[in-house]
């Protein structure tokens, strides 16, 4: 019985092994989207200066340290450590201070963090519909974390989805409330 | 003189464009728009389901099949009645999907096993498997209908299938993670974009082998050609890599919509059309003045991945 254990748990090592060195090719069948945005009461200049530096995510509530490279270059890269001690890499690919908005991919990701592969998002700043106030809207692309068929349910495509609109949601809901109560 | 060429010009441009359609495959929004290229509009909206993917058009007009890896099925549509008319269980994970000249067998590439299945039409059944490399992605058949080319992404090659035997007989190496092929009019060359080493392989099919290698802007996804003109469609870049067919030199990087996928050449080689994953498009490419003339909405997630035009 003890060795048939040990043997399980040598086969499900390498798995974990074999799975973290396809990760960044292998992926699900369906890429899919998310988008969430929200209404804040202060200017869209206000606005992007607290979100336009790629090299400070703080604003998000549960990133503890923002660590990188080469600013806002397209190219630029920084190690998000999240306040339980996990990290989260990124790379920016798009950079437009004019129009307030860039894009960036997540190059590393264990995806008990966040379920999902080949992510790449865009944070956008607007000028509110009534001309006052601004809308922040964030945009996610990825494949579920499974990169295999028949997903587990905590890997499947729901998951990632729910996963990432939470993320967006709450992210943006405490950035309204950072920016709206002056901090 | 002028009134002349006038309305050759004119005649010209309706023959050529008279009925050509596109069937997009729309992966969010589960269903397939059908876009006439001759005023811009969508026609008509297919409910798939299953989060369709690939798409081949069968040469006569006829029918087209959908690939939906999540339902694990390929829908067969009636192209003129706007109607799904039947549907195939496959299995597995069908995404590349390719049509017979002569409109008798589909193949259907199995994403998560190393096999092509072979779907009779007229019985609409899987009749055969052939094996092939991992991860099977694009197919594409010669003009004689007598090979079938699978790219095999997770293998770094492009395996040759003898469609009779329903066998592999050659295996040719070429860049990494290889995703669309795409073999030319003629069944002399193939070529396939590769998503791992951001350029395009082609390949000499008599030859068995790679004989060139063209640069591309990152993730490029699947090839057309036009014009002595290859387009590839780069997802990262949001462009269209253009090169020389002869030279196999870059010539031209054209932006296009965000995250484009699925690109084919019409019928008259003018244009270019191409499916805008994230921005949910089509961009239409001037194939000899190398520019974009116009865009056309589609549904959510447009893939379009395969031989996507009705003529």
């Amino acid at each position: 019985m003890r060795v048939v254990l040990k043997a399980l748990a040598a086969t499900v090592a390498l798995a974990i092994v074999t799975t973290a060195l396809t990760a960044a090719w292998a992926h699900g069948p369906t890429r899919r989207k998310v988008q969430q945005q929200v209404t804040i009461n202060a200017e869209p200049a206000k606005v992007w200066a607290a979100i336009g530096n790629f090299q400070d995510m703080g604003w998000l509530g549960l990133v503890a340290k923002t660590e990188g490279d080469k600013g806002n270059e397209i190219g630029a890269t920084r190690r998000l450590t999240l306040k339980n001690g996990a990290t989260v890499d990124e790379e920016l690919y798009k950079y437009d201070a004019e129009k307030m908005s860039y894009s960036y991919r997540i190059t590393a990701v264990d995806v008990k963090v966040l379920p999902v592969t080949n992510y790449s998002s865009t944070i956008t700043v607007a000028p509110g519909a009534d001309g006052k106030g601004s809308v922040v809207e964030w945009l996610g692309a990825f494949y579920r974390g499974f990169p295999n068929n028949d997903p587990p349910p905590e890997l499947n495509d729901e998951a990632a989805i729910a996963a990432v609109t939470g993320l967006y949601h709450d992210g943006l809901e405490g950035l309204k409330a950072k920016i709206e109560s002056g901090s | 003189m002028l009134r002349a060429w006038l309305a050759w010009v004119l005649l010209a441009a309706s023959a050529a464009a008279s009925a050509e359609e596109a069937f997009v495959t729309n992966q969010l929004s589960d269903d397939l728009t059908v876009v006439d290229l001759a005023t811009s509009r969508a026609l008509a909206t297919i409910p798939i389901g299953g989060k369709p993917a690939g798409v081949a058009v069968a040469a006569d007009g006829r029918f087209a099949y959908v690939a939906s890896p999540d339902g694990k099925a390929i829908s067969v549509i009636d192209a003129a009645a706007r109607q799904v008319v039947g549907r195939i269980e496959v299995g597995g994970g069908p995404l590349g999907i390719a049509v017979a000249g002569d409109g008798a067998t589909v193949y259907v590439a199995d994403w998560y096993a190393a096999a092509v299945r072979v779907i009779d039409t007229r019985a609409r059944a899987v009749v055969g498997s052939i094996a092939v490399g991992t991860s099977p992605s694009g197919l594409a058949v010669t003009p004689d209908g007598r090979q079938l080319l699978s790219a095999d992404r997770d293998d770094d090659s492009v395996s040759v299938v003898d469609t009779a035997s329903r066998t592999r007989i050659a295996t040719i190496k070429v860049g990494t993670r290889p995703f669309g092929v795409t073999v030319d009019a003629e069944g002399r060359r193939a070529y396939t974009a590769n998503v791992g080493s951001n350029d395009v392989s082609v390949i000499d099919i008599a030859g068995r082998s790679e004989i060139g290698r063209v640069e591309t802007g990152l993730r490029p996804y699947a090839v057309a050609l036009a014009q002595g003109h290859g387009f590839v469609t780069d997802q990262y870049d949001g462009t269209v890599s253009v090169f020389d067919l002869a030279t196999l030199q870059p010539i031209k990087r054209i932006s296009v919509g965000d995250y484009p996928e699925g690109i084919a050449a019409t019928a008259d080689g003018r244009r270019i059309i191409v499916a805008n994953w994230e921005s949910n498009t089509l961009s239409i490419i001037d194939a000899e003045a190398l520019k974009v003339t116009g865009e056309i909405k589609v549904g959510d997630g447009p893939r379009a991945f395969g031989a996507f035009l009705r003529r």
